[in-house]
């Protein structure tokens, strides 16, 4: 599939994802762990899309995949604590 | 010369852009990670505060501000491309794409702060609003120096100074604004949305 094209299916999906994060905020507060899975997702696809880390080096392409993972997990926790 | 540059993109170990930009960029995300966890403490602790704070901000404001600032996005990675494929002339009229949907975001952005400020509803409000000033006032810095590097950037190779073999510094620019979008996609749903 040419790179462009691969982009723009890129950009599609995280506007549906960012779609799907005020439908989600509508359905319920029950549903924040969904949204902060939507948030990773997206944040999983302009790393790997966008910025091309899907080909680099393994450490920079795990340092940024678990910038977005352990920073909603670590939100998470607290959502859940204050409740 | 632009299969040597197609396939020098797509080499597997290849890390697009200088490494001191890798290296910066790592830095911000640190600073942005911990102002990030700071509101989400603050939101376990104050939780109510929260809540009601949220209430007055505007969902679809924010999601129109996303789409803004993701389509900029689309349009810095289509141009990168295009000056891959020796286009440089397409890759800045794409690059002024990307600064015309940006600036989409700074002026929903700038209308949101004056309705805040109009409201009472500023950095001494709450604890809630407090945060969200610092927050997204770091980030808006963020976009509007991510612009400035945009509007370098489609200079520059509108007169031809990037090409396929010699785009390092394209590679650097547009990374630094997919590193805005990647903070933005984590702070949009925790200010805005999560309760």
């Amino acid at each position: 599939m040419p790179v462009s094209r691969l982009l723009i299916l890129c950009w599609a999906a995280l506007v549906t994802l960012s779609v799907c994060t005020v439908l989600l905020a509508h359905a319920g507060a029950s549903l924040s762990i969904a949204i902060l899975l939507v948030a990773v997702g997206k944040a999983w696809l302009i790393a790997d899309g966008f910025m091309e880390l899907r080909r680099a080096p393994r450490l920079w392409r795990r340092l940024m995949l678990s910038w977005a993972l352990v920073l909603a997990m670590l939100v998470g926790v607290a959502l859940v604590l204050s409740r | 010369m632009s299969t040597s540059a197609e396939s020098a993109a797509a080499a597997p170990g290849h890390l697009p852009g200088d490494l001191a930009m890798w290296f910066f960029m790592l830095a911000e995300l640190s600073v942005f990670a911990l102002l990030i966890l700071a509101f989400a403490v603050t939101q376990a602790i104050k939780p109510q505060m929260f809540s009601d704070s949220r209430l007055l901000l505007d969902t679809s404001t924010g999601l129109a501000m996303t789409l803004g600032l993701l389509t900029a996005g689309l349009f810095a990675a289509l141009a990168l491309e295009q000056v891959r494929h020796s286009r440089p002339r397409r890759g800045a009229a794409l690059l002024l794409g990307a600064l015309l949907a940006a600036s989409v975001y700074v002026v929903l952005k700038l209308s949101e702060y004056r309705h805040l400020l109009a409201s009472g509803l500023g950095l001494e409000h709450n604890t809630f609003f407090t945060l969200y000033w610092i927050l997204t006032g770091f980030h808006f810095l963020h976009v509007l120096l991510g612009m400035v590097i945009l509007g370098w950037l489609a200079e520059r190779c509108r007169r031809g100074g990037f090409d396929a073999d010699k785009r390092s510094g394209l590679e650097s620019g547009v990374l630094y604004w997919h590193m805005v979008d990647l903070v933005w996609v984590v702070l949009f749903p925790l200010v805005y949305v999560l309760d």
